[in-house]
């Protein structure tokens, strides 16, 4: 279980004033909980995701997961897998190689990785896709992607940053439920980053608001 | 390698010092008109090429026609040419045995004319090329404005076109400026006794007149100006990062005769100023006949050969290792970034005197020559290097590093695979540089040590027409070794860079 206590982050630019990113922040994510938390453009809410994954530092509080504090467990140790908003997909590897990415570096031959990573996009119905060019796909095919990449190596925390805004609007509905199936087969502990409120409900089961630093529960 | 030896000029400069030093480089008439042509020849080499690069590039960036492709292409043709077999085209062209005197009678032997041509001919496509990418900024939306409040073509060009084009055309006239005024190949054998400008009047002092104090002075003059010019060029450098317009002018099929006009007469300046060189070697080389080919098996050919061949691949394995480390170590360190540029202020001239004044001992070991060779062509790599890795998605190795990759594995899997693209162009440069590199060679090497380059020199100064015949041949070889080396590195510029296709997808 995920567990986030007091956890504070001041941006301090160049020019202008200190902006609260966090301030003595607490989350509780349980395993197979999915937690929505919303917030206006420039709240916090990409950095709140990156403080979690261990890509972003931060100024005081704790980050633990089942237990344990992660101060000092790097990004590539921690098995959250985070999921951008632009997909941030590998465009010198093919769709196999995207998905089979995080196996290899759990250790697995290439051949097993890919092996395991075929499955996976027939489950994910981009079998046929398998050795395309990732930027040759469509931007729900992309997306679908980056959440088998994810999923693959399953991890103990999901992390999405507004997974949908890259679509236009059917697309988003008819990949909302999807994700949801897939994330609920997988039972992974989810945060999802977004402003669309729509979107929390429909997959979320509690959420927060990020404003100024600090979180209020909306359900 | 490229401070101390800079430093050890100045130490040497100050050491020889006086008053009178500063004053002979006014009052001496010899000294006074070396400095004047040099700079002068620099500045009407800008104006000759803004003159002629302006048109030609506003045509390449707004018409569409068959070959464009190829056309732009091309372009990159005088960036990988030997300098010295630059210098082979324009005489073969110009000179007193050329093309132009055996047809027309026209032999620029002895006038400034031939060391501009040679000037522009190795500059024009810098300009047109920075021009293309700058009129590429340019926003249709703009352009309809304009034309929609009265303003005819020719108005919105020198209102709207311009003014956004303006920073890529200044700056590409600084690094024309740089180049001309520190260039020593082209100056050497172009510019006859009278036009040769302060980078050969140091060669001829140290090499042979032995006149270090005097050498380091004018080399200490030299290397003020070309800083001021690569201080201009990092400012204006610094506006350039603009992304390419979402709205960029769509390009126009060529239909109407004035159209068609305007092609051909920016055509025609392309085949005369940069294209008719490199022809003329090729034609003066076949018409040698067969007695003039056999220096290619001659044994002094084939240990140039060996020399060009092992020096460069040195040279390149350093300068790839060094570029990559430099544009790695560049993205924490805006100083760093700058210090990139620090092999454009100090001229090849400049670096190889440098050297033998700061390491006598090792003035003619391998180490130091193959160093200045790498040295001289790092700045390709690491430029390359560090504009892709700005270019580079910061969210890629996040991915990998939220996947399982550690920094070494997310620099491994993720930013070298990306980053290659960029290298293998930036490699390229530097192995053409690296096989046409003339004035270290010059100055480092033993007899032994002979290259194509030295070897071609040595014929240029031999009397009879069979050793400038030779000449052609071997400058034909140099030509075709760099553009070898060049097409087998680098790949088709239209293609998308993974950069992009990341950015994409």
């Amino acid at each position: 279980m995920l567990d986030i206590q007091q956890l504070t982050k001041t941006l301090q630019p160049t020019r202008g004033a200190a902006r609260k990113l966090a301030h003595k922040l607490n989350l509780h994510v349980a395993p197979g909980e999915v937690v929505a938390v919303l917030g206006p453009s420039g709240c916090g809410k990409s950095t709140l995701l990156k403080m979690i994954a261990g890509l972003e530092p931060f100024d005081s509080g704790r980050i633990m997961f089942d237990g344990a504090d992660l101060a000092a467990t790097p990004a590539h140790l921690r098995r959250f897998a985070l999921m951008f908003q632009n997909f941030a997909l590998f465009a010198h590897l093919n769709v196999l190689d995207n998905v089979a990415f995080g196996l290899i570096e759990q250790g697995l031959s290439k051949r097993e990785a890919r092996a395991q990573a075929q499955i996976m996009l027939e489950r994910f119905g981009l079998g046929p896709l398998a050795l395309q060019k990732v930027w040759l796909l469509s931007g729900g095919e992309q997306q679908r992607v980056a959440l088998a990449r994810a999923l693959i190596t399953q991890p103990r925390l999901l992390l999405l940053d507004e997974p949908f805004s890259a679509l236009d609007a059917d697309l988003r509905a008819q990949l909302r439920q999807e994700f949801s199936n897939h994330i609920a087969t997988a039972g992974v502990a989810t945060v999802l980053v977004t402003h669309d409120v729509q979107e929390a409900r429909a997959m979320a089961g509690s959420a927060w608001r990020l404003d100024a630093g600090e979180l209020a529960r909306l359900w | 390698m490229l401070v101390a030896p800079a430093l050890r000029l100045l130490w040497e400069g100050s050491a020889s010092f006086e008053l009178s030093s500063i004053k002979a480089l006014w009052q001496d008439h010899y000294l006074r008109w070396r400095w004047v042509w040099s700079l002068l020849q620099a500045t009407l080499t800008c104006g000759l090429v803004l003159l002629l690069g302006l048109p030609v590039a506003w045509v390449l960036a707004r018409f569409d026609f068959m070959g464009r492709s190829l056309v732009l292409r091309l372009l990159m043709l005088p960036f990988v040419m030997p300098t010295l077999v630059a210098a082979m085209g324009v005489l073969s062209l110009w000179g007193p045995r050329g093309l132009a005197n055996a047809w027309w009678g026209i032999d620029a032997q002895d006038t400034p004319w031939l060391l501009l041509y040679g000037n522009v001919f190795f500059n024009l496509c810098l300009l047109v090329r920075a021009g293309v990418d700058g009129l590429a900024q340019v926003s249709s939306a703009q352009l309809a404005a304009a034309s929609t409040l009265g303003a005819s073509p020719w108005r919105a060009f020198w209102r709207v076109e311009w003014p956004v084009a303006k920073p890529w055309f200044g700056s590409a006239l600084c690094l024309v400026f740089l180049y001309c005024f520190s260039g020593f190949g082209l100056a050497l054998v172009l510019g006859g006794q009278r036009y040769a400008t302060l980078e050969v009047e140091i060669y001829t002092l140290v090499a042979y007149e032995l006149k270090l104090a005097e050498a380091s002075v004018l080399a200490l003059f030299t290397m003020a100006i070309t800083a001021a010019a690569a201080l201009a060029y990092t400012l204006r450098a610094q506006h350039l990062a603009a992304p390419a317009q979402a709205d960029a002018v769509p390009l126009q099929h060529v239909r109407t005769a004035a159209q068609r006009s305007m092609l051909a007469a920016a055509l025609l300046i392309l085949l005369v100023c940069c294209v008719a060189p490199v022809l003329a070697i090729a034609v003066r080389a076949v018409a040698a006949g067969p007695s003039a080919w056999a220096v290619l098996i001659d044994g002094d050919t084939l240990h140039a050969l060996w020399n060009t061949l092992r020096f460069s691949t040195m040279a390149v394995a350093l300068a790839t290792l060094l570029g990559l480390t430099h544009a790695l170590a560049a993205q924490r360190s805006s100083v760093l970034r700058t210090a990139m540029f620090l092999p454009y202020i100090v001229s090849p001239v400049t670096v190889a005197f440098g050297l033998l004044l700061l390491y006598p001992p090792w003035s003619a070991s391998l180490a130091l020559l193959v160093s200045a060779y790498a040295l001289l062509a790092y700045p390709f790599i690491a430029n390359a290097a560090s504009t892709a890795l700005a270019n580079q998605p910061a969210h890629l190795v996040q991915a990998a590093r939220t996947l399982g990759a550690s920094p070494w594995r997310s620099f491994w899997r993720v930013t070298l695979p990306l980053l290659r693209p960029a290298l293998r162009r930036g490699v390229a440069f530097a192995a053409a540089s690296a096989l046409g590199e003339f004035a270290v060679s010059l100055f480092l090497s033993r007899p032994e040590w002979t290259t194509l380059t030295t070897l071609i020199y040595q014929r240029l100064g031999k009397p009879g027409a069979a050793n400038l015949d030779a000449a052609w041949v071997l400058a034909c070889l140099l030509m075709a070794l760099a553009l070898l080396a060049f097409m087998l590195l680098e790949r088709s510029p239209n293609t998308l860079t993974p950069s992009a296709k990341a950015h994409r997808a």
